[in-house]
C-alpha cells in the first residue's frame, strides 16, 4: 500500500511539476533541466546524509559523464546514436571512476576527505580542459546529430514535443518536449532505487557506520567496503545525471567540472534536506527556479551567487535539517551537524 | 582440560620506543573466564586492542581456534568469533536499545559486507531472533524501545556487551566492565558475567578486585607490558612478587583482604 502511495504520488508530482512552475516564471525546459541535475543531488545526499562523507568533487561525475556520453554519440559509436548506449557508456566509465577514487579517498575523514575529492575534481578539470583534441578544450562540445530512443518496437525522437492542448495559466501541453517524460521517469526509477537503498541492510549498515564506525567496525563490518560502495553507486548516478545533461542539451563544456559545480551539489542537497529522499530534488528545484527567476531580473542579475550564498547560510542557520528534513521530529536537525564524520571515533579525544 | 582456544606467542606492541606489550606468551583455554588485571598503563588495553585487531601488533603472533589471526582486520576476526565490549560503551545513541543489538546480529548474518544492496532490512527474520537473545542475556529486553543515549551508564555498559555477544563469539572480551557503575549495578553486571561464562570463553580486565576475585577461574597479572603472574585467584593473592609490583606495595589492601572497596569513579571527590 505504501509501495503504492509513493509510486502514485510521485508520479503525479512529476507529472504536474512543468505546468505547475508556469505560473511563477518558470517552464518546463527548466522541469527538465531540474530533474537531470536533482539525479546528481540524490545521489550526493547518499555520501553526505547517509555515508557522512562530504564530497566536494562530484562536479568531476557529473562533467565526465556528460562529455562521455557525448563522445559516444560523436566519436566512439556514431553508427549507433542511441540514447541508451551513450548513457550505459556514461555510466559504466563513471562507475568504475567513482570506484578507483573511492578506494583512494574514503580513508580521509572531514575536511581531509573534502579536500581530496576536490584535488581530483580539479585534476580532471584540467584534463578535460587541456585535451583539446578529444574535448575541444574551452570551446565544449556540440552534437549536430540528435540521438534517439530506442524502445523494440520504435525510437522516439526525445525532441519532439506533446500536442498543442492549452492549459490556462498552467501554459500549453506543446511546450513540453518529450524530453521531459523521459527524465521524469528516469528520477522515478532514480527515487524508487534510493528509496530501496536506504531501507536495505546496505542502508541501515552505511548509516550505523556514520554513527559509530568503531563499533560497526568491532561488530564486524568493513566500513571501507561500505563506503566505497556507497561512493560508487553516488558516482554513478552522477554519471547518469551528466549524460543525460550532455544528451539533453546536445553538448557541454568544462564548466560543468568545475568547482561551482561541485559546490552547487551541496547546496542543492543541503538546502532540500539531507538524509530525506526528495530533499535533493526539492532543493534542486528551489535553487535553480531561483536562479532562472533571479538572472533574468535586470537589478539582481549579476548578484545570483551572493543570493544563492545568503540562501544557503540562512539554511543552515535557520532550517539545519534542510527545507524537507525539518519536518523531521528531533534527530532532523542535527543531520547536519553530524553528517560529516571528522574522524572514525566520534566524540573521544 | 580443554582446548586452548586463544593464545599469544611473543606478542610485542610498541609505540616509538616504548613498549606497551613486550613479549607476552599468553593462553587461554575454552570455557575459561581469565581476568587480566595489573597497575594503569601495564598494557591491559593494548593487549586486548591485539588481541581484537583495534591495532596491528609490532612483532609475536596471535593463534585463534589454532589459526594465526595476527594481520586479520577486525571485522575478521569478529567473524570469526572474538568480540570485544569497550572500556567507554560504545553504542549507536541515536538508535533504539533493540536497533542496536539488530546491528549486532546483522553483522552475524551478512558478514563483512554484504553486496545485496537492496535487499529489505526487516526480511532478515533470523536478524530479529539473534538481537533478542542478546538482549535477553543482559537484561535490557524490556528497555528495547528506547533511544540509547538516554539509557543509565550501566545500561549502556550492558547494551555495548550485548552488541559483542549479537554477533555470537565464542571469545567475549570485557575492558572493565564495571568502571564507574554502582554497587548495585555492579552486582547486576557480576551475575551478568558469571551467566556468560557458562556460554562462552570470557577475558576480562577489571580494576574491581572484589569482582575480580570472586568471578575468575584464573588470572594473568600484566605490568610494565610484561606478564608478571599467572594462576588462581588464590595463587595470586598469595604472591609475594605481584603483591611488591602491583598498586605500589598497597596489595595487602587491594588483593588480599575481601572488604567491599569503591569501585573506581571518575568523580575526584570520591577517591580517599
Amino acid at each position: 500500500m505504501k509501495q503504492v502511495g509513493f509510486y502514485g504520488l510521485t508520479a503525479l508530482g512529476l507529472v504536474l511539476f512543468p505546468f505547475a512552475i508556469h505560473p511563477i516564471g518558470g517552464y518546463p525546459g527548466l522541469a527538465t533541466q531540474i530533474l537531470i541535475v536533482g539525479i546528481a543531488a540524490i545521489g550526493f545526499n547518499l555520501l553526505l546524509g547517509y555515508a557522512g562523507l562530504l564530497s566536494y568533487g562530484q562536479a568531476m561525475f557529473y562533467g565526465v559523464g556528460s562529455y562521455v556520453a557525448l563522445l559516444t554519440v560523436q566519436r566512439f559509436f556514431p553508427q549507433w546514436p542511441s540514447i541508451w548506449l551513450s548513457l550505459l557508456v556514461a555510466i559504466a566509465f563513471v562507475s568504475v571512476m567513482a570506484l578507483i577514487i573511492g578506494l583512494l579517498t574514503v580513508r580521509l575523514y572531514g575536511i581531509y576527505f573534502a579536500l581530496l575529492t576536490l584535488a581530483f575534481a580539479q585534476m580532471f578539470y584540467f584534463i578535460v580542459f587541456q585535451w583539446k583534441s578529444l574535448t575541444r578544450g574551452d570551446d565544449g562540445l556540440q552534437v549536430v546529430t540528435n540521438a534517439t530512443l530506442q524502445l523494440g518496437f520504435t525510437s522516439v525522437d526525445l525532441t519532439r514535443t506533446f500536442p498543442d492542448f492549452d492549459l490556462g495559466p498552467f501554459g500549453n501541453l506543446h511546450d513540453v518536449h518529450y524530453w521531459y517524460a523521459f527524465a521524469a521517469i528516469i528520477t522515478l526509477v532514480v527515487l524508487a532505487f534510493m528509496r530501496a537503498l536506504i531501507r536495505s541492510q546496505f542502508g541501515e549498515i552505511l548509516a550505523a557506520i556514520r554513527e559509530n564506525e568503531e563499533r560497526s567496525t568491532f561488530v564486524g563490518f568493513d566500513p571501507l567496503r561500505y563506503k566505497v560502495a556507497a561512493f560508487t553507486i553516488a558516482g554513478m548516478l552522477t554519471g547518469l545525471s551528466g549524460g543525460l545533461k550532455g544528451l539533453y542539451e546536445a553538448s557541454t563544456g568544462v564548466d560543468t567540472l568545475s568547482i561551482d559545480m561541485s559546490g552547487s551539489f551541496v547546496i542543492f542537497a543541503v538546502v532540500g534536506g539531507i538524509k530525506t529522499l526528495f530533499g535533493p530534488l526539492v532543493g534542486t528545484g528551489l535553487i535553480m527556479y531561483l536562479q532562472n527567476v533571479v538572472s533574468g531580473n535586470p537589478v539582481f542579475g549579476n548578484g545570483w551567487r551572493l543570493i544563492e550564498g545568503l540562501i544557503f547560510v540562512a539554511v543552515i542557520v535557520f532550517l539545519p535539517g534542510g527545507l524537507l528534513g525539518s519536518f523531521k521530529k528531533k534527530r532532523a536537525h542535527a543531520a547536519l551537524a553530524n553528517a560529516v564524520r571528522v574522524s572514525p571515533v566520534e566524540g573521544r579525544p | 582440560m580443554s582446548d586452548v582456544i586463544l593464545s599469544t606467542n611473543g606478542l610485542t606492541k610498541k609505540f616509538g620506543a616504548f613498549s606497551a606489550n613486550s613479549e607476552i606468551d599468553f593462553f587461554v583455554r575454552e570455557g575459561e573466564l581469565r581476568a587480566v588485571i595489573g597497575p594503569n598503563g601495564a598494557g591491559k588495553t593494548t593487549f586486548f586492542n591485539l588481541l581484537a585487531g583495534i591495532m596491528p601488533a609490532t612483532s609475536g603472533e596471535i593463534r585463534f581456534k589454532g589459526a594465526e589471526i595476527t594481520r586479520l582486520p577486525g571485522p575478521e576476526r569478529v567473524a570469526r568469533g572474538i568480540a570485544k565490549a569497550f572500556q567507554t560503551a560504545s553504542i549507536y545513541p541515536d538508535d533504539t536499545v533493540f536497533q542496536n543489538a539488530r546491528l549486532g546480529a546483522l553483522a552475524r548474518v551478512q558478514g563483512m559486507f554484504a553486496p545485496e544492496f537492496l535487499k529489505p532490512s526487516r526480511r532478515l527474520g533470523k536478524v530479529d531472533e539473534i538481537a533478542n537473545e542478546a538482549l535477553a542475556l543482559v537484561d535490557l529486553v524490556s528497555l528495547g524501545g528506547e533511544r540509547a543515549g538516554d539509557l543509565s551508564h550501566g545500561d549502556k555498559k550492558r547494551l555495548d556487551i550485548a552488541l559483542a555477544l549479537a554477533t555470537q563469539p565464542t571469545i567475549l572480551l570485557l575492558d572493565e566492565p564495571v568502571a564507574g557503575m554502582s554497587i548495585e549495578e555492579v552486582h547486576k553486571t557480576d551475575r551478568l558475567i558469571r551467566g556468560l561464562a557458562k556460554r562462552m570463553t570470557v577475558l576480562i580486565i577489571e580494576h574491581d578486585m572484589d569482582l575480580i576475585m570472586g568471578i575468575s577461574d584464573s588470572i594473568t597479572v600484566l605490568h610494565q607490558g610484561k606478564v608478571l603472574a599467572e594462576g588462581t585467584p588464590a595463587e595470586i593473592r598469595s604472591n609475594q612478587t605481584v603483591q611488591e609490583a602491583y598498586l605500589g606495595g598497597h596489595v595487602q589492601d587491594a588483593l588480599a583482604t575481601p572488604t567491599p572497596t569503591p569501585t573506581p569513579t571518575p568523580t575526584p571527590e570520591a577517591k580517599p
